[in-house]
């Protein structure tokens, strides 16, 4: 454990790590566009300069190895110079149109410009202009001429998603980022990552370009439900405070984009495209209407109907959602596990062209509870037949094939969007979807993850947990 | 000849470049020795010992490089030799490839032999054609003589070669880019640390000479240190192919014995300038060395010392003699040119900055230069320095500076009456 000092301070630092590293893992700030904790060093933006006490010069710190009583500067007026010099270059031709750019208010060149520049440019003459909105994937967008060439987003799909998809063509300030192959980047199934690992607003997200002012948006913690790996990701809508009360209301409950959250145990920082497109999954039209055999009835009216069917059920069958929270699995084992007999559904199958799984991230059960379900429910539908005696079966969820049921049994159907189905039930109760609740989610390795509510449930709509709890009190219940 | 040749030895003929030539001058007489009657340390520390420097331009200590490389670290080593010569105004490299490709080719074996290297690699310049050709037919030849394979000469050791021809990057010159090049990647390159020496072709151990500083090896190990020693100065012994070109009456490739006299050099060995103009300007070793002036020339010898004491250096050999009448704003405008051409785009000081120089001077020669343009230049020459990935940005501030500390009076000149001082006065015109 070599001993460095930074700005005089004593600092325990690991042999193999750099200064950066160091520096980070004591709460010292050095600026960066090009490094990255989970990629490569380039070493090119040159902002992260450093000087070594009595050394006349400035050197970077992400490739800086520590050595024993190695003596850092990291704001000496040299460097403060040095740093303003780089600001001014990475600047030079850089459109600075943070009025209309998407990173504008979360942009690496915008804070580090203020924080070790904040003059305008003194260059007068007339900058290098380049491509706008070059296609680099469907999902992707570039400008070129926001770019500052960290090589982040070629590193990303060298080392980390491998799709070697990105390389810079053309040299010196001509240097363009582009897909190695014509749809090279559609072709990654990791490729939105680089989006966020852009510093500036270069690549550009064509699925959130320009619907949103950052500021004016707030990230909630979820899970990912698009797979049994269950990677944490942010759930980015309009802050409450930012409500609009007349136009547009719909951006109110909007989900604007989703974002990886950190976690080492779960995703690092990764997550899928799968993911960023969670509002595919939750903003399909939604079932909000309680219906008895097809017509609209009352929430509490379905809920006593169910309820009246399972008092009078003989043999009660419960097909279980593995996209139910552990609470709202754990309820239904509680209230109802001893009178039904319960099988665990799988929601949802792969789709068409979907990766079905790789070693980097993505798992071939598309469903994000599967292990929770199981923990509490031992047997899995085998999706062939009931068992012939049911005479009730309660739904949970998507994904089920209602032919299967025998044709006496009455059916309890919960399910939150819209579906032909919903009109063949008895009883059927509009449930809440994930971004509308609190839970947790086991994924395959047994790791429980937590997911906020994002937006507030309709009335109309039934919350699980409280649904199965009232689904319970038969004995006392008042006639 | 200005002072004793190391390289330039023998006649060119039209046949002094094949195998049969070399080999009746003594050519690989020298291996033969090495393989027999030296371990592959013993040549490494005549090397050092030598005082070989490397003659590229960085004049880094070709024995002190070698030493990096532990010969039992259980990694393949691999050499390459640089003949990817890009620096404006030299071509001193291309007379060795042309005219002693098996020097080369001896002198790589010997040193591959001392460094344990099984597979070592020319990386040539797209552009060098007959050098190219010629190197290929040597190394053909070479194989046919059993030079180059298994068990070499009787002995067990084994070494390869293969010559590959760049595609006319600048930056692939410099150690790191033309190994990011060899691998087929991009020709940026690399930071520091890790050294080539630990880390370098394909993440192993590489040394990486120039062509001349590892022709000068098969003379070292055949002859000893001391005899090299003989040649040169005490401080810096043997020798410089220098290529001169410009107004100089006498262009071509010369060996200059470190310590001749400089002035001598270009008035006597190259028959002075053009018309008998003075001296305006002498850029000693490639543009990216800084410009000396006629008067600064005299008095300095060709060594190493003595340039670098008059503010200069010999970097890579590649003189360019610049007659009195020659307008430097233009001059710099031609290097400016080059710089931002040539500038990889991998690191944000040489990137923006180059092209940054380049539109500046491209104003002033159109006659829209401002009074603060050149402490702008100065100002980007001043970032770039020592704080960009290879050398190459720094280069593009030193042509700057050098040009600007010395003839700033033409830049003001240029930028008060937008037109060159030297206009209708072109350069070297016949007046008569």
């Amino acid at each position: 454990m070599p001993q460095i000092f930074i700005n005089g301070q004593p600092v325990q630092a690991d042999r193999s790590q750099t200064v950066m590293e160091a520096a980070r893992a004591n709460g010292f700030f050095i600026p960066y566009f090009c490094w990255h904790p989970n990629l490569s060093v380039a070493g090119n933006c040159r902002i992260c300069a450093i000087q070594i006490e009595d050394r006349s010069w400035v050197e970077i710190a992400c490739n800086m190895p520590v050595s024993e009583g190695l003596r850092v500067l990291t704001d000496s007026p040299k460097v403060k110079e040095y740093r303003k010099s780089i600001m001014q270059l990475m600047t030079l031709n850089h459109p600075v149109d943070c009025g209309i750019c998407d990173k504008s208010g979360e942009c690496m060149l915008q804070d580090y410009h203020y924080r070790y520049n904040g003059e305008p440019s003194i260059s007068r003459d007339a900058k290098v202009r380049s491509t706008k909105f070059h296609p680099l994937s469907e999902r992707i967008l570039l400008d070129n001429e926001r770019c500052i060439l960290c090589s982040r987003c070629v590193r990303f799909t060298r080392e980390i998603s491998k799709s070697n998809a990105l390389g810079i063509v053309q040299r010196g300030d001509a240097s363009l980022v582009r897909a190695s192959e014509d749809h090279a980047l559609d072709a990654d199934p990791y490729s939105d990552n680089v989006i966020d690992i852009c510093p500036v607003g270069a690549l550009l997200s064509r699925s959130f370009l320009y619907k949103a002012r950052v500021w004016y948006i707030k990230p909630t913690p979820s899970i990912c439900p698009g797979c049994a790996r269950g990677c944490s990701v942010q759930v980015w809508h309009r802050k409450p405070e930012w409500k609009l009360h007349t136009l547009d209301q719909v951006k109110n409950v909007r989900i604007e984009r989703v974002t990886p959250l950190e976690n080492p145990a779960v995703n690092g920082p990764w997550i899928c495209n799968k993911g960023r497109d969670l509002a595919r999954i939750f903003e399909r039209p939604r079932a909000e209407q309680a219906m008895e055999k097809g017509r609209p009835v009352e929430l509490s009216i379905a809920i006593a109907t169910a309820r009246r069917l399972i008092d009078e059920a003989k043999h009660p069958v419960a097909v279980v959602s593995n996209w139910g929270s552990n609470e709202e699995l754990a309820a239904l084992k509680r209230t109802l596990g001893a009178r039904f007999t319960a099988f665990v559904k799988q929601d949802c199958a792969p789709e068409p062209g979907e990766r079905i799984e790789d070693d980097i991230l993505i798992k071939a059960d598309k469903n994000p509870n599967t292990a929770g379900a199981r923990a509490l429910f031992a047997a899995a539908d085998d999706g062939i037949a009931l068992p012939a005696a049911s005479d009730l079966v309660l739904v949970w969820g998507e994904g089920f094939d209602f032919a299967r049921i025998p044709a006496k049994a009455k059916i309890i159907f919960l399910n939150s969007y819209l579906a032909p189905e919903n009109g063949h039930a008895d009883a059927f109760i509009p449930v809440s979807v994930q971004t509308e609740r609190r839970g947790h989610y086991t994924n395959f390795q047994g790791t429980v993850s937590a997911f906020e509510p994002c937006f507030p449930k309709k009335a109309s709509v039934a919350d699980a947990e409280a649904l199965f709890a009232a689904l319970a009190v038969t004995e006392d219940a008042p006639a | 000849m200005p002072g004793k040749p190391l390289l330039m030895t023998f006649p060119v003929t039209a046949t002094s470049h094949t195998l049969a030539d070399y080999r009746a001058r003594g050519g690989y007489a020298t291996l033969a020795k090495a393989l027999s009657s030296m371990q592959p340390g013993d040549i490494t520390k005549e090397v050092s010992n030598a005082g070989l420097l490397g003659h590229g331009g960085a004049a880094f200590s070709a024995g002190r490089k070698w030493s990096v490389v532990n010969l039992n670290d259980g990694q393949p080593h691999y050499l390459c030799a640089n003949a990817d010569e890009g620096e404006p105004g030299t071509f001193k490299d291309r007379w060795i490839l042309e005219n002693a490709p098996h020097l080369l080719l001896e002198s790589m074996l010997i040193s591959s032999y001392a460094l344990q290297v099984r597979n070592a690699f020319v990386y040539i310049r797209g552009e060098f054609d007959v050098p190219y050709q010629r190197l290929a037919a040597a190394i053909e030849e070479a194989y046919d003589a059993g030079y180059f394979g298994e068990r070499i000469l009787g002995s067990d050791f084994a070494c390869d070669i293969v010559a590959y021809r760049g595609a006319g990057s600048y930056v692939c010159g410099e150690a790191s880019g033309l190994l990011s090049s060899l691998e087929g990647k991009r020709g940026y390159p690399r930071n520091r640390p890790p050294r080539l020496t630990v880390q370098g072709l394909y993440k192993r151990p590489t040394v990486v000479n120039n062509v001349e500083t590892l022709s000068n090896v098969a003379g070292i190990v055949a002859n000893g240190a001391a005899w090299y020693k003989s040649f040169g100065t005490a401080k810096c012994p043997g020798t410089q192919l220098v290529s001169i070109s410009g107004h100089i009456c006498r262009p071509g490739v010369y060996e200059v014995e470190y310590g001749y006299p400089l002035a001598k050099f270009l008035y006597e060995d190259c028959g002075g300038m053009v018309d008998g103009r003075k001296v305006k300007a002498l850029i000693p070793g490639g543009i990216s060395t800084k410009v000396l002036t006629g008067a600064e020339v005299e008095g300095v010898t060709f060594d190493h010392q003595s340039l670098n004491a008059a503010g200069s250096s010999v970097g890579s050999g590649g003189m360019v003699a610049i007659g009195e009448g020659t307008c430097m704003v233009r001059l710099l405008q031609v290097m400016l040119r080059f710089y931002h051409h040539e500038s990889c785009g991998q690191c944000t000081p040489c990137r923006e900055g180059t092209g940054w120089m380049h539109r500046i001077i491209d104003r002033i020669v159109g006659g829209e230069g401002r009074v603060e343009d050149l402490d702008r230049l100065i100002d980007i020459s001043r970032w770039n320095d020592g704080n960009t990935i290879c050398g190459m940005g720094d280069a593009a501030g030193y042509a700057t500076i050098g040009i600007l500390a010395k003839f700033r009076d033409e830049f003001e000149y240029f930028i008060a009456n937008k037109r060159s001082r030297f206009d209708g006065n072109l350069e070297c015109r016949r007046s008569s």
